[in-house]
């Protein structure tokens, strides 16, 4: 063996390593999930006695009334897809002028929309509640308890680092393909969606990624804008209203936190390539 | 492309509007005690189709889902919640502008414990629950301890010693004399709970004065001298792993498992003994100089009506109901487990701790709740984290006197 | 003289009606395109001349006011409609309810007396700046932000240079170290809170005693915690500007005798700067929002005494905090547990400056040295 090759194959060994360290809190609550209340309190860390408690946990979160994992699912599915194409899309459009824009204003919304990302969420949870009061007063439309509510409001929390992730991506776009669309007559909103949008797809994907984890996993805006109750909950609001008596029924919530965190992982590992591709394609400057 | 979008849009719409088909004449309950949430909610829906009124039931509660954070929000929309809940006078302070009295009602015969401010009643009792030193019975048998001498910290300290020579002299090395835990999380059960000892123990119920003193910023010193000696007795045989490190889980499973001779809990743990095959007793607090003979027992939270509802009527009709129709006895005794608050209810929950306690509650032996009565936050966030130090023995039972002081004559 | 008034009057009317219908025209133009762009395709109806085509020309020439009808106003009609649907929200979301927030910081707002707030000044601020538990938690703040951007970092940046070796699983590496990421705060906390009260104890050792119930440890627990969630997606962003490294540059260095540290301090370091101004400004942020995961965690827990100096500083001896209340956490705690919500919105207020200050000074010096690199 050449050096080098030693070299790689220590690395290889301290990777293998470090990513069995990564895994072991998952490996714990996976094997927790599998036992009953009891055991779990009294040896945490032994292994299951037997597969079939697994299920039986499952059964129970899966029929549990407070859980109501498939409504939950459901709305936590809506509400993120549609979050996610409006905001990577209004984002987008916003960022794509704001580049090609080279005028004194332009800078100040982009610095504007900037400036929301050091908001606390604390800063403006319970002036937004109100004003949502407001807003319905005026308008006559509810924005509270219903899913554009929600989505409405993720775009506006999602704004600044998406158009700050792609105002970034943008600059380093030539702008000659564009002329050359002008040229050949296309109008600006068929440049975006037939030319720059396929351009932006690693930003993209980087951006479904990173905003999709933060609203499937997001727990203070839902409870204040759709609330514990109610027929739109999310997971995260479900697997909270389990946790939330003062006696921590381990078996459920260990259950409850995998059910809730598995279709993340399971997407994650189908589309992982395209995923890592994006997000390491230089996607974020 | 453009074909996908489109149709996504169109199936938005469609649910958007599904969303927001609510209807403004509904009865909405916001409760906190996540435990009985299912109960209450197929009792609701059972009274509701009845009575033909649209109920809904919103629980928000423990830890997770601050119950403050909720209802705050609920209250800045038009429409607001029929019913809600508070714990005492902490509560009436906050919301005593949105709360309706219910004077006249019919339940109010039938109960005691109503929540009243100047002598006007405004909450309807949802449970009676109480704590003291739960006990069990064949450990302290065995060491020959009887629990009816367990009134003052002598008894205490004799009954505490002569437990821990008989696990020492059996080799029972992973019993505990007392299951009490202090640490980050369980602020309720060391500033609420314990702390009430301070606040009510060898007064008269009803006696107001020390909390008062307390609202003034005043401290009783010669009490919280005597009251940090059995905090002291109390952190001196709770075991560290319990103690400092322990969840509510873990405290109230020693017990369960037969392995702790006491526990620091109320009657609401009754749904977690299920193990538990020993007799089991409440003996009191031995909380204030000389005899202890009383345990803490009130009900832990009120329901309230809110002034500003469209649904007075029914929400005063739901409250009546539950105290007075079979169903709901039912529901409060049967389903949630709980002691009803009401005379007229002649059912008794399975929990043995309840049923310790109702021995208490009969024979009128019962110190009062003060700790709700304390500003918002303070027994929990103030408080609490002083009892934390103090178990760590990061200050001295001096120290720990004085920080309480110091934080009571803040409050003045 | 009286007329005139009127006139001005009715003149400033007029103008307020016509500025209050642009951004109805600008919301309507395009609600009007999809509209029809759906009949087209969906319903696949073509459109009729009906009579509001009268209306909409109406509306048309009032846009067409607003925005004129030339090259350059064609320009500044793309523009505005094209940030229109992301400002929109933004504004209504977060810009609206935080220019609210900053007025409810200057009244006794507490949640419940909504609507009959009272302006109080700077009483609220006053308040704050004499507290020693909010001084104290900006306290914490600091320290915990500084050891986490740390940790975060030097985990990240040597997990990528790792991965950006030529391994044989690179792709599964990089998968599994980002893979904690997946999972949201609330969950988190409750998966570690399990770890750390009933699995590590269980271990024994010196970790029979739960390291999240000791105040001088909790913090260190918490930044394992939030390491072990966040290093994976900092990774990514190096890892993209480890790429972009040239490998010509590389190997030519290699060739010149250089070592491999000197390769990473002279070439490496100077190229992924730009990279290091991104994942510290992102930390910096995440950081000091922290909340869900602490709050599951240990509550703001354990507690500890108030530190020598601040004792001395508010002549305030004895007293106790909590010490893992950030200052998230603390603002919480006015505005939903104390029913403060005006201290809490004025705290918060504070906070937001603290943040702008503080992440602008870290992005200015981080671009100087990207200069001077």
């Amino acid at each position: 063996m050449t050096n080098e090759r030693k070299a790689t194959f220590i690395l290889e060994i301290i990777a293998v390593l470090l990513l069995v360290a990564f895994f072991f809190p998952f490996f714990i609550v996976l094997m927790n999930a599998g036992k009953t209340s009891q055991e779990i309190i009294n040896a945490p860390m032994a292994m299951p006695s037997s597969i079939s408690q697994f299920y039986i946990n499952v059964r129970n979160i899966l029929t549990n009334p407070s859980v109501r994992y498939g409504r939950s699912f459901f709305n936590s599915l809506f509400i993120t897809t549609f979050s996610l194409i409006f905001i990577n899309i209004s984002s987008g459009m916003a960022a794509w002028v704001l580049v090609r824009t080279k005028k004194k204003y332009s800078t100040l919304i982009f610095m504007f929309f900037l400036a929301g990302m050091v908001i606390p969420f604390q800063v403006v949870m319970l002036p937004l509640v109100r004003f949502l009061e407001v807003l319905r007063s005026w308008t006559g439309i509810p924005f509270k308890d219903t899913f554009h509510g929600v989505i409405l409001a993720y775009m506006g929390f999602g704004a600044p680092l998406s158009v700050f992730m792609f105002h970034g991506f943008m600059k380093s776009i030539p702008i000659d393909i564009e002329e050359a669309a002008t040229i050949d007559g296309c109008t600006k909103i068929q440049m975006f969606f037939r030319i720059i949008l396929p351009i932006l797809k690693p930003i993209f994907v980087t951006l479904l990624v990173l905003n999709g984890l933060w609203i499937w996993n997001d727990y203070l805006l839902p409870v204040l804008i759709i609330g514990m109750n109610g027929k739109v909950r999310t997971l995260p609001l479900a697997v909270a209203n389990l946790a939330g008596s003062y006696v921590r029924q381990w078996d459920l919530i260990l259950t409850s936190v995998v059910l809730a965190a598995l279709p993340v992982i399971v997407l994650f590992l189908f589309a992982q390539k395209h995923i890592i591709k994006g997000m390491t394609s230089g996607a974020i400057k | 492309m453009k074909k996908i979008l489109l149709s996504l849009l169109a199936l938005l719409t469609v649910f958007t509007l599904a969303a927001c088909g609510g209807d403004g004449s509904k009865l909405v309950i916001f409760q906190n005690k996540v435990e009985i949430g299912t109960a209450l909610t197929t009792y609701a829906n059972a009274w509701a189709a009845k009575n033909d009124v649209n109920v809904e039931v919103v629980t928000c509660g423990g830890d997770s889902c601050a119950y403050g954070t909720q209802i705050l929000a609920e209250f800045q929309k038009a429409e607001q919640p029929d019913i809600f809940v508070i714990e005492g006078m902490g509560g009436y302070n906050d919301y005593k502008d949105y709360i309706l009295s219910l004077d006249g009602e019919a339940w109010l015969t039938d109960t005691d414990l109503e929540f009243k401010v100047n002598g006007v009643a405004y909450g309807f009792p949802v449970a009676v629950e109480g704590w003291g030193m739960g006990y069990n019975k064949a450990i302290l048998t065995a060491a020959g301890v009887d629990p009816d001498t367990l009134t003052s910290l002598a008894a205490y300290t004799t009954a505490f010693a002569a437990i821990q020579a008989y696990y020492t002299a059996n080799n029972m090395t992973d019993y505990v004399v007392v299951s009490m835990a202090a640490g980050s999380g369980m602020e309720w059960v060391t500033g609420l709970h314990n702390f009430n000892g301070y606040l009510s123990s060898g007064l008269t119920p009803g006696d107001s004065s020390v909390i008062d003193n307390l609202n003034d910023g005043v401290v009783n010193t010669a009490r919280l001298q005597a009251y940090a000696d059995w905090v002291e007795l109390l952190f001196q045989y709770s075991p560290n792993s319990i103690l400092i490190d322990g969840t509510y889980d873990i405290q109230v499973q020693a017990f369960d498992s037969g392995k702790a001779a006491f526990i620091h809990q109320g009657n609401w743990i009754d749904p977690n003994l299920d193990e538990a095959t020993f007799e089991i007793g409440y003996a009191p607090h031995a909380a204030a100089a000389g005899t202890n003979d009383a345990i803490f027992i009130s009900a832990p939270s009120y329901y309230v009506i809110n002034k500003n509802s469209d649904n007075i009527e029914e929400a005063k009709k739901f409250l009546q109901d539950l105290a007075s129709t079979p169903e709901g006895h039912d529901y409060m005794v049967t389903k949630a487990g709980m002691v009803a608050a009401f005379k007229s209810v002649t059912l008794l929950p399975d929990g043995k701790l309840s049923r310790a306690m109702v021995e208490w509650m009969n024979e009128g032996k019962i110190y009062s709740w003060w700790q709700n009565d304390m500003p918002s936050g303070f027994g929990m966030q103030t408080l609490g984290p002083i009892y934390t130090l103090y178990a760590r023995k990061t200050i001295t039972k001096t120290e720990f006197i004085a920080r309480v002081t110091t934080e009571i004559q803040d409050l003045g | 003289m009286k007329n005139l008034k009127s006139k001005i009057l009715n003149g400033l009317f007029k103008i307020w009606v016509f500025l209050l219908s642009i951004p109805l025209v600008l919301i309507y133009v395009p609600i009007r395109g999809i509209v029809r762009q759906f009949r087209k395709i969906v319903l696949k109806k073509h459109d009729v001349k009906h009579h509001y085509q009268g209306h909409n020309r109406t509306l048309l020439a009032l846009e067409k006011g607003a925005l004129g009808s030339n090259e350059t106003a064609q320009t500044n009609r793309n523009f505005i409609y094209f940030i229109l649907a992301a400002i929109t929200p933004y504004l209504l979301f977060v810009i609206v309810p935080f220019l609210m927030g900053i007025y409810f910081s200057f009244t006794n707002w507490t949640g419940l007396n909504t609507g009959n707030e009272i302006f109080i000044g700077f009483a609220n601020y006053k308040n704050i700046f004499s507290s020693f538990a909010f001084a104290y938690s900006f306290y914490r703040t600091a320290i915990y932000s500084v050891l986490n951007i740390i940790f975060i970092n030097l985990v990240a940046f040597l997990l990528a240079l790792l991965v950006t070796q030529k391994l044989k699983l690179t792709n599964v590496y990089r998968a599994g170290f980002f893979m904690p990421n997946l999972i949201g705060g609330l969950v988190l906390g409750y998966i570690w809170q399990f770890i750390y009260r009933n699995a590590l104890p269980s271990i024994g050792g010196i970790l029979t005693n739960s390291l999240i119930s000791n105040p001088d440890t909790a913090m260190g627990a918490l930044i394992v915690v939030i390491t072990w969630q966040y290093a994976g997606y900092i990774m990514m962003i190096y890892i993209a500007a480890l790429q972009n490294v040239p490998t010509d540059l590389i190997e030519a260095s290699k060739i010149d005798g250089a070592n491999a540290w000197q390769r990473l301090r002279t070439i490496t370091m100077p190229l992924v700067a730009q990279a290091f101004t991104i994942a510290m400004f992102l930390t910096l942020v995440t950081s000091f929002k922290q909340y869900d995961t602490v709050m599951a965690l240990t509550q703001g827990g354990p507690a500890t005494t108030l530190p020598q100096f601040l004792q001395n500083i508010f002549a305030a001896p004895n007293r106790t905090v909590e010490s893992l209340n950030l200052m998230a956490i603390n603002i919480y705690d006015s505005a939903f547990v104390r029913y403060e919500m005006g201290v809490g919105q004025a705290k918060a207020i504070i906070f937001f400056i603290i943040l702008l200050i503080i992440s602008l000074t870290q992005v200015y010096y981080n671009k100087k040295k990207e200069v001077e690199l």
